[in-house]
């Protein structure tokens, strides 16, 4: 925690830098957890992170992420509903009963017109009626949505044999209106037929400007901006700063060579230090610290960092990459001893640990001893290199960063933690058999190198701010931008369709040029406010535009395809619709959650029923509401399952609450209720996705899968909830600083200072 | 009760009672509350004073005799059809949501919105400034209007309670045992919080067992003993001793006394 400066807003305000206030959200964990499992099976498989995988895995956490969203917003609101996975089977044959004529009955034969908003009205009743019955019972929602799991689980195996007898209801696209409602739900985005050749300058140009603004955002969040701030100065040291490691990036791609890669690889590092260096000074406080030395614990960890990127240097040039033969170093006699080992490890510790002289978490040590022959049996060699490296390597990385971060006076640690990622990233570059970690890991390593070297040198020249940062004003550029953007989205949507394409292409297409178009409107007028006016919100408008300008990014990476990408890959990839209805449900959800007056009162009965209800929340209806939500998400599934397979067989969902469960807490939700998160919730569906479909792609047996899944699991879990215990730690330790004071108030209160007893 | 002129008085209560299934909580009692004044309601542990204030506020509903509201009998069935008459309460226990940050809990059900309807939200900026601003003026320097109540001390979470209620508290607060959880500077200021809420001409009822804090603020007193109305009494009528002798039921104060004078 930084020292508390003279002359801040409040002295009792303990300076909480950008880093910190983002620890202790609730998603963060999830967040953290999202990276280092994405990471994994990046480096282990070759198919995970392209796009096909993407669009493969992405699609398994749109269905989990549509329920996972209005799940979690129940449990904050203090409820459960298990009736929620049954449910989108159960509308899903609602809808083909009610469009179908067969059997000896036959169906109501209704056209879909009518059939689908009907099974958003019995999907509505199921949601009022577990809301209403909590409520009006008292009893735990856990007994009440029991009971509807079981009448849904019943009701669709019983009507479906009753009109069909059979166990599967098919034939959707039989019915009347099928192909108006098809090109919503069943919609597709097949990207080999959206040819853009100027995808991979969109790609590159909004990266370097992603990195740009938020490499500012985070200066002008992180220092104290000076009274006499120079614009054009400040903003012809901006302008350096993209130039010139544009042209030295664009050189480096372009050659190959040790000696000119070190060359424009300097070229990138002056040209942006210096950059930052002219920013710095003609717009921050000059930095007021002494230099004092590195202490021990930086030494420590400077020497354990760059051991591990040693570690990993030496492992990427001892194994053979190409080698796809099973690891088995525990084979045979051997193997069976270690488990031998590990087993009776186990359970001497347990024995110990029951009579209290060692830990009781200690017999997770014999137990992971004993585990080790297997492991050794489940991954190639190929993969083991990869998983060694990309560990150590992300130790190292990591502990360096950390380093650097710490040392605040000093400046050639930081310098020489960035050196040594460089190293790192140019014996990647020679070492790795794949494109993939050639560029790709390469540029990131780079990037990471410089960014640290960046703060660095920002650090050493500004002095930080000890007011904490507002919110960006939202003036008539947010305002116009968001304006424009919807104008932009509505014409562009609407051009497409009277070309005659689909629904998705029409929606999406006018959404992204509307997203530029909003995006650009917001960034032209942040550059203005930041260049031109005193507004201290800028660094987070900064950071915004930073991460709008990376979600456009990759969108188009996505979303697009070149003329020779095209030809050189086979295989088809299709993003379906519901990855939309997910992403646009987490964002709603979010929304909800943090502005509204509804996800207010969502916290307040989940957090304290009775206090909530006394001060005027109407619990009752808010927590119908939230039953409400959760039964038209389901029905959204359930219609999104219909459409894609136009049959449904009598089990499909059921079992799958405890998944939306499980997926909520790992995003961050708390169990009993109160606190949580729906974007966390959304992260918890992307990780289940990608671990479930990343074992595949990894070629690991997939036998294993629920045992790899419900390990990891725990692990986030646990992860989770250590970073939120140091979170609200750190929260209540500046809490503390401040907690005698309340009791005497400081003499500047003139009505405290005054009062003395009774009146 | 005591005048019954053509204007009715803001609440009136006649011979209310509530009974849990064969326990009785509250019998028979009445009494009037006017704007201006401060009507203390006085009890030891257990004399009905929480059921009382309940019922005023909307939680529980009475089970016999009459709750008039000027002059019309009410009954509310909730909180908020309470809050909807002007009558806005400060619980014993707070009433706030520990996990939920300062300003969130400040406007928790009143809400300041902005926007049209679909994408209508709180308007966060105005809320956390009001909620700061209404916490200064009580003498409460609040560090930072996003922290979660549960950071706070005792004596903050009371002043975030009040400034609340009196914030909202159109016709009548209602404070239950304000100062019992507080230190002696902190209970004046709460004290001189309820004398200027009167002065504005908000009725306050002030819940209370200490009549040291009820008797320099109060107007009217109402005692309460075991769910019985020991009596009604204008300030005029009654001293600060009196007071404390018919709280603890007159004679077991003075058995105790005469106990402990002759050890």
């Amino acid at each position: 925690m930084a020292a508390v400066t003279a002359g801040s807003a409040d002295e009792r305000l303990a300076q909480r830098g950008p880093i910190q206030q983002l620890l202790t959200r609730p998603e963060i964990g999830a967040l953290l957890g999202l990276a280092g499992v994405w990471l994994l099976f990046w480096l282990t498989s070759e198919a995970f992170g392209t796009v096909g995988g993407t669009a493969n895995y992405l699609d398994v956490a749109a269905l989990l992420g549509i329920m996972a969203v209005p799940v979690a917003l129940l449990m904050i609101g203090g409820e459960f509903d298990l009736s929620a996975g049954s449910m989108t089977g159960a509308t899903a044959i609602f809808v083909l009963l009610m469009s179908r004529e067969i059997g000896e009955l036959g169906g109501a034969g209704f056209s879909l017109h009518l059939a689908v908003p009907l099974s958003l009205c019995f999907a509505l009743a199921i949601g009022w009626f577990n809301g209403t019955l909590v409520e009006r019972t008292s009893l735990p929602s856990f007994i009440v949505t029991l009971g509807t799991f079981f009448i849904l689980i019943g009701a669709k195996l019983g009507f479906g044999k009753l009109f069909t007898n059979k166990v599967i209801v098919e034939g959707l696209d039989d019915a009347q209106g099928y192909v108006f409602w098809d090109d919503i739900f069943g919609a597709e985005w097949i990207r080999n037929s959206h040819v853009w050749e100027g995808r991979d300058w969109a790609w590159a140009g909004l990266l370097v400007v992603a990195g740009v603004a938020l490499l500012a955002g985070l200066l002008e969040m992180s220092y104290a901006r000076r009274a006499d701030s120079h614009p054009w100065h400040a903003a012809g040291g901006l302008l350096a700063a993209i130039a010139v490691p544009l042209f030295g990036f664009i050189m480096l791609l372009g050659t190959d060579g040790a000696a000119a890669n070190w060359i424009y690889g300097g070229v990138v590092a002056v040209g942006t230090l210096s950059g930052v260096a002219i920013w710095c000074t003609a717009r921050y406080e000059p930095a007021r610290h002494g230099r004092t030395a590195p202490d021990a614990r930086s030494w420590r960890m400077l020497v354990i960092g760059v051991a591990a990127i040693a570690a990993a240097v030496v492992l990427v040039l001892a194994m053979n990459a190409a080698d796809a033969g099973q690891l088995g170093f525990l084979g045979g006699g051997l193997g069976r001893a270690v488990f031998a080992l590990g087993v009776a490890a186990t359970g001497v510790l347990a024995v110990m640990a029951a009579t209290g002289r060692v830990r009781t978490s200690a017999p997770v040590i014999g137990v992971a001893v004993a585990m080790l022959p297997t492991i050794s049996y489940m991954m190639t060699i190929q993969a083991a290199r990869a998983v060694l490296f990309g560990g150590l390597a992300a130790t190292g990385v990591l502990i360096l960063t950390m380093v650097g971060t710490r040392t605040q006076p000093s400046l050639w640690i930081p310098m020489a933690v960035a050196v040594a990622v460089a190293v790192l990233a140019f014996v990647v570059q020679s070492e790795s058999e794949s494109r993939k970690l050639r560029v790709e890991l390469f540029s990131t390593l780079l990037l990471i190198a410089l960014a640290l070297a960046a703060l660095a040198v920002a650090r050493s020249l500004a002095q930080r701010r000890t007011v904490a940062v507002p919110a960006p004003q939202s003036g008539i550029w947010s305002r116009g931008g968001a304006m424009a953007g919807g104008l932009a989205t509505v014409v562009f949507g609407i051009i497409e369709l009277v070309d005659g394409d689909g629904f998705l292409y029409a929606l999406t297409t006018g959404a992204a040029k509307g997203a530029v178009v909003a995006l650009a409107i917001y960034a032209v007028g942040t550059l203005y406010r930041m260049l031109f006016t005193t507004d201290e919100g800028v660094g987070r408008g900064l950071m915004y535009v930073g991460l709008a300008a990376a979600g456009l990014a990759l969108a188009s990476k996505l979303l697009f395809i070149t003329a020779a990408e095209a030809e050189a890959t086979q295989a088809v990839t299709r993003f379906r619709v519901s990855v939309l209805f997910y992403l646009l449900f987490a964002a709603a959800g979010a929304w909800m959650l943090a502005r509204t007056r509804f996800g207010s009162w969502t916290f307040a009965v989940g957090g304290n029923k009775e206090a909530a209800r006394s001060i005027g929340v109407p619990a009752a209806r808010t927590k119908t509401t939230l039953f409400m939500l959760v039964s038209v998400c389901a029905w959204m599934a359930g219609m999104l399952i219909a459409f894609r397979l136009n049959s449904v067989q009598a089990n499909v969902g059921d079992g799958l609450e405890f998944r939306y469960i499980i997926v909520a807490v790992v995003g961050g939700n708390l169990l009993t209720g109160g606190y949580g998160s729906a974007i966390g919730a959304a992260i918890g569906a992307l990780i289940w996705g990608m671990i479930s479909q990343g074992i595949g792609f990894a070629h690991w047996n997939t036998d294993w899968r629920f045992l790899v899944l419900g390990g990891l699991l725990v692990v986030a879990v646990i992860a989770n909830n250590y970073v939120r215990q140091r979170a609200e730690r750190s929260q209540s330790h500046v809490v503390d600083e401040g907690e005698t004071p309340p009791e005497t108030p400081p003499p500047a209160e003139p009505e405290a200072a005054t009062t003395g007893g009774q009146p | 009760m005591s005048d019954a002129t053509s204007t009715h008085p803001l609440i009136e209560l006649r011979g209310i009672s509530k009974f849990y299934g064969n326990i009785i909580a509250l019998t028979g009692v009445s009494t009037t509350v006017n704007p201006g004044e401060v009507t203390c309601v006085l009890g030891d542990n257990g004399a009905g004073k929480s059921t009382f204030i309940k019922i005023l506020a909307g939680v529980h509903q009475h089970d016999a005799g009459e709750l008039l509201i000027e002059g019309n009998p009410v009954r509310f069935a909730s909180p908020r059809e309470a809050l909807a008459q002007g009558i806005a309460t400060v619980y014993q226990d707070l009433a706030m949501v520990p996990l939920m940050s300062v300003w969130r809990n400040f406007f928790l059900g009143a809400e300041p919105l902005k926007g049209v309807w679909p994408f209508r939200q709180i308007d966060i900026e105005k809320a956390k400034e009001i909620a700061k601003a209404q916490l200064a003026e009580m003498g409460i320097d609040i560090r930072d209007t996003e922290q979660p109540v549960g950071t706070l001390s005792g004596g903050e979470r009371q002043s975030v309670a009040i400034a609340r209620a009196s914030y909202f508290g159109a016709k009548v607060l209602i404070l239950d045992e304000p100062t019992s959880a507080l230190g002696v500077k902190q209970s004046g200021v709460v004290l001189r919080r309820i004398v200027e809420a009167r002065d504005r001409g908000l009725a306050v009822i002030f819940i209370t067992h200490n009549p040291n804090h009820a008797y320099p603020v109060g107007d009217r007193f109402v005692i309460l003993n075991r769910g019985h109305s020991m009596g009604n009494f204008a300030k005029a009528d009654v001293s600060q001793g009196e007071l404390t002798q018919m709280m603890s039921g007159g004679a077991e104060l003075e058995a105790l006394q005469h106990e402990l004078a002759t050890h």
